[in-house]
């Protein structure tokens, strides 16, 4: 395990000139937009970049001899997730700092009470989208996985409108059960977001150890 | 130690169906043409493929239910794979030290000084002869108890080639326990190397001998038709028609030098035995 998170992060600071071009981005836009886009922003793209890291496993037919290192398919999957995580988690603070800076400078301090759930909640969300495109990697490869998450979002996207169009001036469950969601304490709303997006996080693991045991290289 | 029991598996054209066995502290050969199923073999005895009847064990152990532990003692060198070009020997240096407890840092990197490996240079700028080298080099710089290789040295220039058998010999000469598989084209790798060879042709293995037999019992015979029509063809394995008359690869040198003295006798090498045995009629 710790063989392959030393890889993947040595693959991953071997594109130091691309990482700081986005942190770069990620400062200017923060100055210029709301601060907080910063946290997001940072977290989505270690996201991003730590998946990544599957691409470069696969790219050369790598993947092949990568199996015949010392450890099973099951902990490859593992620490891929872990991976993701730890990046996540490490520009999540990264991003933290540089908003209580920014902040601090623009108005004069930060209401950490209010704000910090909200900015909390930038982790489980990124993190889903690394459990969404996971297994979605590793079944299709980098290539098509994208294709697949284009459409997937797609219908996501097609499917949101069509539901706000149809139940638009409808007293629906759906509707109470938001209204009652946005009456709750910000900690309650960032805990349920958690427990929503580990539960789906859990779900992509199991997908992604089965798609993984199947595979053959 | 690795035994591959009545393994198959099936592709859309391509049917591999074998046996064969790579006893504790012997190097064994794997030859045949391209596409024979040679990759597929080591592939599966890697556990990289599900075969789909028959079993693959390592040290009785099923190859793709081997734990991390106990691949430690395996080291492997595919011929289209390896570690990613985008990391540095360096890197590849940190990454063995945490994969195997029993990585020799101070082997490999002696060695890569040795082979003209530069440390800060990225895999993707190496030449494919010192990307060969590198994956031989990780394989056998954690003191593994086999190596499986999978054309080690194709596409090598011979000082290159040299330089990796070099590799297998000491790796051999420091445990006599060590085993070897190995798939190879060149003939020189595995007369130079092998205990015995398995050649292996659409999928099956169509022979396996000692080296040392081959070396020294096997012949091709050289002959014109009238001769060929009065041979005695017990002990003739194969034969191609040739401008001259036959070439006819036998397993009894002796049988033909003594009863035929005025035929033709080439010394047979493993160059030989694919090309008569997968080629002639």
């Amino acid at each position: 395990m710790l063989g392959l998170i030393e890889k993947d992060l040595r693959l991953t600071f071997a594109r130091k000139q691309t990482l700081l071009i986005f942190f770069v981005m990620a400062l200017i836009m923060g100055i210029s937009m709301d601060v907080s886009f910063i946290v997001g922003y940072l977290t989505m793209l270690a996201a991003v970049i730590s998946i990544g890291t599957i691409s470069y496993d696969e790219y050369d037919n790598g993947f092949a001899f990568l199996m015949t290192l010392p450890f099973d398919r099951k902990t490859y999957v593992r620490e891929k997730y872990l991976f993701c995580l730890i990046m996540s988690a490490a520009a999540w603070c990264i991003g933290a700092v540089l908003y209580f800076i920014g902040s601090t400078v623009r108005h004069g301090g930060v209401n950490l009470i209010e704000e910090l759930p909200m900015l909390i909640a930038f982790i489980p969300v990124m993190y889903l989208s690394s459990a969404i495109m996971i297994p979605m990697q590793l079944k299709y490869g980098s290539e098509k996985s994208r294709i697949v998450l284009f459409i997937l979002f797609g219908c996501i996207a097609v499917l949101i409108f069509a539901a706000k169009d149809f139940f638009s001036g409808i007293e629906t469950p759906i509707t109470e059960l938001i209204r009652t969601i946005v009456n709750l304490s910000p900690v309650v709303v960032l805990l349920a977001i958690i427990a929503v997006c580990a539960l789906a996080s859990g779900v992509s693991y199991m997908l992604s150890i089965r798609i993984m045991k199947k595979k053959e290289f | 130690m690795v035994k591959v029991d009545k393994l198959v598996k099936n592709y859309d054209d391509f049917r591999l169906d074998i046996s064969m066995e790579i006893p504790d502290g012997t190097v064994t050969g794997i030859v045949g043409k391209n596409g024979a199923g040679k990759s597929t073999t080591i592939k599966a005895i890697l556990g990289l493929i599900k075969p789909d009847e028959g079993h693959v064990t390592i040290n009785g152990k099923e190859a793709s239910l081997l734990t991390g532990k106990e691949k430690e003692s395996i080291g492997a060198a595919l011929s289209d794979s390896g570690f990613s070009s985008y990391l540095r020997v360096e890197d590849v240096i940190c990454i063995l030290r945490k994969m195997y407890p029993t990585f020799d840092e101070d082997f490999f990197r002696k060695n890569c000084v040795l082979q003209g490996l530069t440390f800060d240079k990225r895999i993707k700028d190496f030449s494919t002869g010192m990307r060969a080298k590198l994956r031989v080099l990780a394989a056998v710089s954690h003191k593994s108890e086999l190596l499986i290789m999978d054309e080690p040295t194709a596409g090598l220039d011979v000082e290159a080639r040299n330089d990796i058998l070099d590799m297998f010999r000491q790796y051999l000469l420091d445990n006599e326990k060590r085993s070897i598989l190995l798939s190879s084209h060149i003939s020189s790798v595995l007369e130079g190397l092998c205990d015995d060879i398995y050649l292996i042709h659409d999928g099956k293995i169509i022979l396996h001998e000692d080296t040392d037999t081959i070396l020294s019992n096997y012949a091709v015979l050289k002959i014109n038709d009238e001769a060929y029509e009065k041979l005695d063809k017990s002990y003739i394995l194969s034969a191609k028609r040739e401008h001259f008359g036959y070439s006819c690869f036998t397993s009894e040198k002796q049988f033909y030098a003594e009863n035929y003295p005025g035929i033709v006798i080439e010394k047979g090498n493993i160059d030989d035995l694919i090309l008569m045995m997968t080629g002639g009629r």
